[in-house]
């Protein structure tokens, strides 16, 4: 029976935990059964208006393609079966998901998926989008698998 | 979507969130909770395998989490070490200008682990005492009564 070791440096790999959606998961979960679904909106709206005030602020003074290229990014990383449709005008984005990656991920290790997670595109998105001239809606999401638009358009839009 | 490479932040921030909202003991007891139904993987290899099943589990995780670290398993000798040089998940955390890192953040790495693995006969430990530069030291030992 000898000695294993294993040396790595950061470099070696790329950054991609996805167990880390069964974990969020989780924590949606528990926070929904202690403190109540306010709760769960309470903190994800917290956590996006510190975490993404810097996309904030680049979409009050660039418009809507730094959310897009936000998007993009993420998707590209993640994967799953999405497509991303800026208007012709630069004025509207839509994120038309088919198949979230993260609740695919979630699903196939067998976990119960939290009731709230939608709340991760809808309130998620809503505090990105705050003190922008810009609103975001999640239309049509089907839980069973995370299918959805999430749409960002002018807030006079509607 | 959160995305999982953006999960770090998310995960400081509820440890914020619940201690606000119902103090640090809230947060040790979802720390509890998050062992008990989180880590079922490590529970299990670490049931079937002893520590060459930890060894496999932090093999997965610490590589697609890229880490900077150095592991080791010495089964003759009941003992396992991870060596962790630069975390990325404090890393990131330290890193971040736009919020403020939960303070006890690194602790969750003790209650998660150490609940799974010392009901399984092996001891625990962990040095926190780097974390300010992200790294700590976790020792897994099997106890000689389960030898």
């Amino acid at each position: 029976m000898g000695v294993l070791r294993m040396e790595r440096r950061a470099e070696d790999n790329v950054y991609l935990h996805k167990d880390f959606h069964k974990a969020l998961n989780q924590a949606l979960i528990y926070l929904e059964k202690n403190f109540g679904e306010q709760a769960v909106r309470d903190y994800l709206r917290t956590f996006a208006r510190d975490f993404y005030s810097p996309l904030r602020l680049a979409i009050q003074e660039q418009g809507l393609d730094p959310l897009q290229k936000h998007f993009e990014s993420i998707y590209a990383i993640e994967g799953g079966d999405v497509l991303i449709e800026p208007s012709d005008d630069g004025q509207q984005l839509d994120i038309k998901v088919r198949r979230c990656p993260a609740l695919a991920h979630i699903q196939a290790s067998g976990d119960v998926v939290s009731p709230l997670f939608h709340l991760t595109h809808e309130v998620v998105n809503e505090a990105i989008c705050d003190g922008t001239p810009y609103q975001a809606r999640l239309i049509d999401y089907d839980a069973s698998t995370g299918a959805c638009i999430q749409r960002f358009e002018r807030r006079d839009q509607r | 979507m959160i995305s999982c490479t953006e999960f770090i932040p998310a995960y400081s921030a509820y440890f914020s969130f619940l201690d606000q909202l119902a103090g640090k003991k809230a947060v040790v007891t979802f720390w509890e909770y998050l062992s008990d139904n989180y880590l079922d993987n490590l529970r299990d290899l670490a049931t079937q395998k002893g520590l060459r099943g930890c060894y496999e589990y932090w093999s997965l995780a610490l590589n697609e989490e890229a880490a900077t670290f150095v592991m080791t398993l010495d089964e003759e000798n009941g003992f396992f070490e991870i060596d962790m040089q630069a975390c990325p998940s404090k890393g990131r955390l330290l890193e971040l200008t736009q919020m403020e890192p939960y303070p006890d953040y690194c602790e969750h790495c003790d209650v998660l682990y150490r609940r799974v693995l010392e009901p399984l006969g092996f001891t625990y430990d962990i040095d926190l005492s780097r974390t300010d530069k992200a790294q700590c030291t976790i020792t897994v030992r099997k106890n000689p009564e389960n030898k």
